[in-house]
């Protein structure tokens, strides 16, 4: 494991608003190693993802720099960096497979080879039987698993994931974050994962990374220390609950 | 044949034969029906006659309907490409939609003349602006988080036109064609019978000014046989192309 795989030094960004300038990310450092599963907390409107997006190379920072894999973010590096948002986002007109298999269309990659890789992430993702349904006929879960799978499609080092389980009910939810784990232990990504739940974040992560309210900048890091395989059981573990206590007060005594 | 379309055409040939029954036992006077044992003989006796309107019409609505769409979706699709020409250019359509495009079809005459050029040219006008209008504001309904998804995969701007906003408003594109070509159709008929030299819209007008009811049937049968062609096409258009967007509001 080689230190600052995820390499994130002095990033500010300042959006040119309508009244006045909006600080949105003030001198924001940290580092990921390579195959670490890390959250990312804070409340709302603290720019996480605004910060993701510049991770992503969507965005471009106003200061400071970001490192993936030892390259400069400048753009989108979807070969290196996987991603996947809150919502699917799947293209309505295409099937499961075809959508995951989008990635490799932009990339000028034959239709056999596409069709190939998507049915190895089905099975990956426990979604075989679903290869040629259309987004419309499948639930809010099974969707955001085809997202997590053609955000893999490229075999990318890193995945960025921007509150992916946020709009699942909390059943769905906690079975997803186990697939998740499963998902990321059998193929040693590096996972950067937003959340607003302190529960998802601690008992996904090897780190949990927290920032406070806007300008957002990171309040602490906290190594979550769990052993793993993680069971639904630590939740209510001494240990979950201390954590959780802590970034309770960390965001709370950041609170303007 | 399905059942439904037993059923529909059963009504069709009940309708046809209630039509005859009806001018046979006079209870209609015979210049405001006619019935179609005489739109029949119509045929018969002009057949040829009208047969050279249809022809035309057909040509004239072809080439107005190529234009339409051609230069309402390119036209659409520039002033959709960007948020900003959208916001000056969407009202701008608009309200020139609202605009009764038959105010202008006198000037249209002394423009270009009594022939097919002033229907054509009528139509197009029709047909343009509810087809650029839909294009342009089916652009700007595509959720741009589609956009950011597909550049974070490794689209380009090219890319993420064609293939995410372009087929993202397809649906909306296709009602504006559907909405455009109807008036089209419209358009060139109703301009051939208020001031033409030919097509089926002019025989149904002289016609009538004759009194030969039975013509006119003849002319108004053929009208809607192209309306019905126009129709059956656009609803495989939707069928082909437009069906994604039905099927997830079905599924909600």
């Amino acid at each position: 494991m080689s230190a600052g795989f995820i390499e994130v030094k002095g990033v500010s960004k300042t959006f040119t608003g309508h009244l006045a300038p909006v600080e949105a990310l003030d001198r924001v450092s940290f580092s990921v190693a390579e195959g670490q599963f890390v959250s990312l907390v804070g409340p709302s409107g603290c720019g996480k993802s605004t910060l993701l997006q510049i991770l992503a190379g969507l965005m471009e920072s106003s200061h400071g720099e970001a490192h993936i894999a030892g390259e400069c973010v400048s753009g989108p590096m979807p070969e290196k960096v996987g991603m996947v948002f809150q919502e699917a986002l799947l293209l309505p007109w295409k099937t499961a497979a075809v959508n995951i298999g989008f990635p490799l269309e932009l990339r000028g990659v034959p239709k056999p080879a596409r069709r190939e890789r998507a049915h190895a992430l089905l099975s990956l993702v426990g979604m075989c039987d679903v290869a040629d349904r259309y987004p419309h006929e499948l639930s809010v879960g099974m969707r955001q698993r085809i997202a997590i799978a053609r955000g893999l499609v490229h075999d990318p080092s890193v995945v960025l994931m921007d509150e992916p389980f946020a709009v699942l009910d909390e059943q769905t939810r906690v079975r997803m974050g186990q697939e998740l784990l499963a998902i990321w232990q059998e193929t040693r990504k590096t996972i950067l994962f937003i959340t607003h739940s302190l529960s998802e974040a601690i008992y996904l992560s090897d780190t949990v990374l927290v920032m406070g309210p806007r300008p957002g900048r990171i309040l602490d890091v906290l190594e979550t220390g769990l052993p793993r395989p993680r069971t639904p059981e630590m939740i209510g573990s001494e240990v979950f609950g201390r954590l959780r206590n802590r970034i309770w007060q960390l965001i709370g005594e950041a609170q303007p | 044949m399905s059942r439904a379309a037993r059923i529909r055409a059963l009504g069709l040939i009940a309708f046809v034969v209630l039509w005859e029954a009806v001018a046979q036992l006079g209870l209609v006077s015979p210049i405001l029906l006619a019935p179609p044992s005489e739109v029949v003989a119509a045929l018969m006796t002009d057949g040829g006659v009208f047969l050279e309107g249809l022809a035309l019409t057909v040509a004239e609505i072809g080439l107005a309907v190529a234009l339409a769409w051609s230069l309402g979706i390119g036209f659409g699709l520039l002033a959709g490409s960007s948020g900003r020409s959208a916001e000056i250019i969407g009202p701008l359509l608009a309200s020139l939609f609202a605009v009764p495009v038959i105010i202008l079809y006198p000037l249209f005459i002394a423009w270009v003349g009594m022939g097919p050029g002033s229907k054509v040219l009528f139509g197009v006008i029709s047909g343009f602006f509810p087809i650029a209008l839909n294009t342009l504001s089916g652009l700007r309904q595509v959720d741009p988080d589609y956009a950011t998804m597909s550049r974070a995969m490794g689209a380009n701007g090219v890319q993420v036109f064609l293939k995410v906003y372009l087929l993202m408003a397809l649906p909306a594109i296709i009602s504006g064609l559907r909405i455009g070509t109807a008036l089209v159709v419209i358009g060139v008929v109703v301009t051939e019978m208020l001031a033409s030299l030919g097509g089926v819209g002019f025989l149904i007008s002289y016609h009538r000014t004759l009194f030969d009811t039975g013509h006119v049937y003849l002319g108004i049968t053929l009208a809607l046989l192209v309306v019905l062609a126009v129709n059956w096409g656009l609803s495989r258009l939707e069928r082909r192309f437009g069906g994604w967007r039905e099927l997830q509001q079905a599924a909600g």
